[in-house]
């Protein structure tokens, strides 16, 4: 069997992205059973360019260097894969709503934009993309059967519940019932397999919201009447994505 | 004419160098940062202050736990929040867990492979498999302690102000006891391995760190005992560059693993002393490239020193109740040895909880200037004398020794 070829391209972000498919460890060694990888920056200093079977993109667009290589990874990837939060949704680092010259000023003390930095935002308001993990970080399984089924030619399944079922499953006690914990498990995207809540925690949402029949303005109304000021709940719902795909 | 690096590889984020060519010599060197601005700082401006160590963790997915420490750090100080020695016990722990993670990524994945000539660790492993293999046993111990303590590998968020939410148990930390007494022997091996690493980069004059070994309530240095970040250090912006450059007195110093062995070699663990003192005259010379070296003797450090917390902490027995944290109007700043050096995370909050002020400073930044000088020295030696594309492999090496972590280096604010 002809492996297939994998590229990774980080845009801005934290790194945790490319690190979590490290964090696979020996089943790194599985999928290179499968793949063979042409580019992955972290890791590695092979740059083989041309065409690549899958590509992975992590990351949010934060200036024209990152467009250029997102235009580039789409341009040369078959199959094109926006992993992580940043990439699907934004993540905290597009959350700041301010004028983009506003918060270069405050960060870096002039007017100018000399590195060309653009608003961050979201891969997949950008180009269109294959399939979409989110999570900050996702969960490594996820993206290790994903690229199973890819290269065995089979459409990765993705959840389509929220963090609340796994919850359930995992038989943990309710903190937004029991505790008042402001908990975004409603209305979250599941797929995490309720990791903060295993420790007692509310959900912070990082997986950003649930597409399709979710109730915000329920969970809104419920917080609220545990006390939480309005403004308190709007910035929480934004944080991990401010732009929805 | 400027030569220009390709985008480093092997490292965390996103930058290169353009090296200045007049007169047949190099005249300059620039670090570009290129990693987009990440705006951290603006995002927790108003925000309680209960939520801010989780989104900070964000900041970098390496040392998530350094972010997340040194921002609970700054808070309970600005409250004057106190916590037992076993919150503080734990904590170090998973700033051990860090260590171990971050030091065998670097040393085994990203390092290992230019002493061994392969462009990158999947392909020596067809080769050094077991040496690899070795890399990821630390760094998987790193992360189960991370996961522990953090409450996830990567972004967890069980630190809190006060303490946790989740407190380890009699069996999670026997494992810790048992496993870093076990992978020692590794470590040691890694001294062995990185003890090859010839001396590169500049020497580094200045050298600081946090007074403790992991973390600090103040900094100091090589001719200095004492002192807060805002008392020494200043920081401009630069047009090159998404980073700032800071200097230590005017000029360029080292934060990290080679700083941390020069100033606080007497807080070191049996073991780890003694490969100190085997390599002192080494390591004392202050070439970047020591770094490695540093960080390996370090891996001895981390597994001796998590070993005896959780033999402490089984003797003592974990009580695990939280301190109570009340808001008042105060600042603090968190001081953290990330695993790759200083970390500051800067904070005033009012009556109210809320963040007003806001500064975090990352061990990359404190070390830019230091990258720059060390890429300069190097291209100086090397320009005219050795090929164009051995001088920028080597200039790449030169900037992977400092273990740099560009994606946190890129968002400070004093707003």
């Amino acid at each position: 069997m002809m492996k297939k070829k994998l590229a990774i391209f980080e845009l801005t972000d934290c790194g945790g992205c490319a690190l979590n498919i490290l964090f696979l460890y020996e089943r790194l060694f599985d999928l290179l059973e499968f793949y063979e990888i042409g580019e992955f920056h972290m890791a590695s200093s092979a740059h083989e360019g041309g065409h690549y079977d899958v590509g992975i993109v992590t990351g949010t667009v934060s200036s024209h260097r990152d467009l250029e290589l997102l235009k580039e990874a789409r341009n040369r990837s078959d199959y094109l894969m926006a992993l992580g939060t940043c990439a699907t949704h934004g993540c905290l680092q597009a959350s700041v709503e301010m004028p983009l010259k506003e918060k270069l000023k405050a960060i870096y003390g002039n007017e100018g934009n000399p590195m060309r930095a653009l608003e961050p935002k979201p891969v997949v308001e950008y180009v269109a993309v294959d399939l979409a993990i989110p999570g900050c970080p996702y969960d490594k399984n996820e993206l290790f059967q994903a690229l199973m089924d890819i290269a065995k030619g089979i459409e990765p399944t993705t959840p389509d519940y929220p963090v609340c079922i796994e919850c359930k499953l995992n038989e943990y006690e309710c903190v937004l019932v029991k505790k008042g914990l402001p908990c975004l498990g409603p209305i979250t995207l599941g797929g995490c397999n309720a990791v903060c809540i295993r420790s007692g925690l509310g959900c912070i949402g990082c997986r950003g919201p649930l597409p399709g029949e979710v109730n915000p303005a329920g969970e809104f109304e419920i917080l609220r009447e545990l006390g939480y000021g309005e403004d308190y709940i709007v910035r929480k719902f934004k944080t991990f994505a401010r732009w929805e795909p | 004419m400027i030569i220009e690096t390709r985008e480093f590889t092997r490292v965390e984020g996103n930058g290169k160098a353009e090296i200045v060519i007049e007169d047949g010599g190099v005249k300059d060197v620039r670090l570009k940062i290129v990693e987009g601005p990440r705006f951290f700082e603006l995002l927790t401006l108003g925000r309680h202050y209960y939520d801010v160590p989780d989104l900070e963790a964000r900041i970098c997915a390496i040392c998530y736990l350094s972010h997340s420490v040194a921002s609970v750090l700054g808070i309970e100080r600005a409250f004057g929040v106190e916590v037992p020695e076993e919150v503080m016990l734990l904590r170090e722990l998973g700033l051990i867990g860090e260590l171990l993670e971050s030091h065998a990524l670097h040393l085994y994945l990203l390092v290992a492979p230019d002493l061994f000539g392969y462009p990158d660790a999947i392909r020596m492993a067809i080769k050094h498999g077991e040496l690899v293999k070795e890399g990821l046993a630390i760094k998987a111990l790193g992360n189960r302690i991370r996961d522990l303590v953090g409450g996830r590998e990567i972004h967890g968020i069980n630190v809190k102000p006060g303490g946790f939410e989740r407190w380890p148990g009699v069996e999670d930390l026997e494992v810790i006891e048992r496993e870093s007494n076990g992978l020692l022997t590794l470590a040691k091996r890694s001294v062995r391995l990185f003890n090859q690493i010839t001396p590169y980069g500049a020497q580094a004059r200045h050298f600081i760190a946090t007074n403790g070994y992991l973390w600090g309530e103040k900094l100091t240095s090589d001719d200095e005992e004492e002192f807060h970040y805002t008392e020494r250090i200043e920081e401009h912006s630069l047009v090159y560059s998404f980073a700032k450059r800071s200097r230590y007195k005017g000029e360029p110093f080292l934060v990290g693993s080679l700083s941390r062995l020069l100033l606080k070699s007497e807080m070191l663990t049996p073991t780890a002393k003694r490969f100190f003192e085997e390599h002192k005259n080494k390591l004392e010379t202050g070439y970047v490239s020591y770094n490695n070296l540093a960080q390996a003797i370090e891996l001895v450090y981390a597994l001796e020193r998590a070993n005896k917390i959780a033999k402490t902490l089984l003797d003592m027995g974990i009580e695990g109740e939280n301190v109570p944290v009340e808001p008042r109007e105060g600042e603090g700043i968190g001081y953290v040895e990330a695993p790759r050096g200083v970390l500051v995370h800067h904070y005033r909050i009012n009556g109210e909880g809320k963040i007003e002020y806001s500064n975090i400073i990352t061990p990359t930044a404190f070390n830019h200037a230091m990258m720059e000088v060390s890429l300069f020295e190097e291209a100086q030696k090397l320009y005219g004398e050795a090929g164009e594309g051995e001088m920028l492999q080597r200039l790449e090496e030169t900037v992977r020794a400092f273990d740099p972590c560009i994606s946190c280096s890129v968002h400070f604010v004093r707003g």
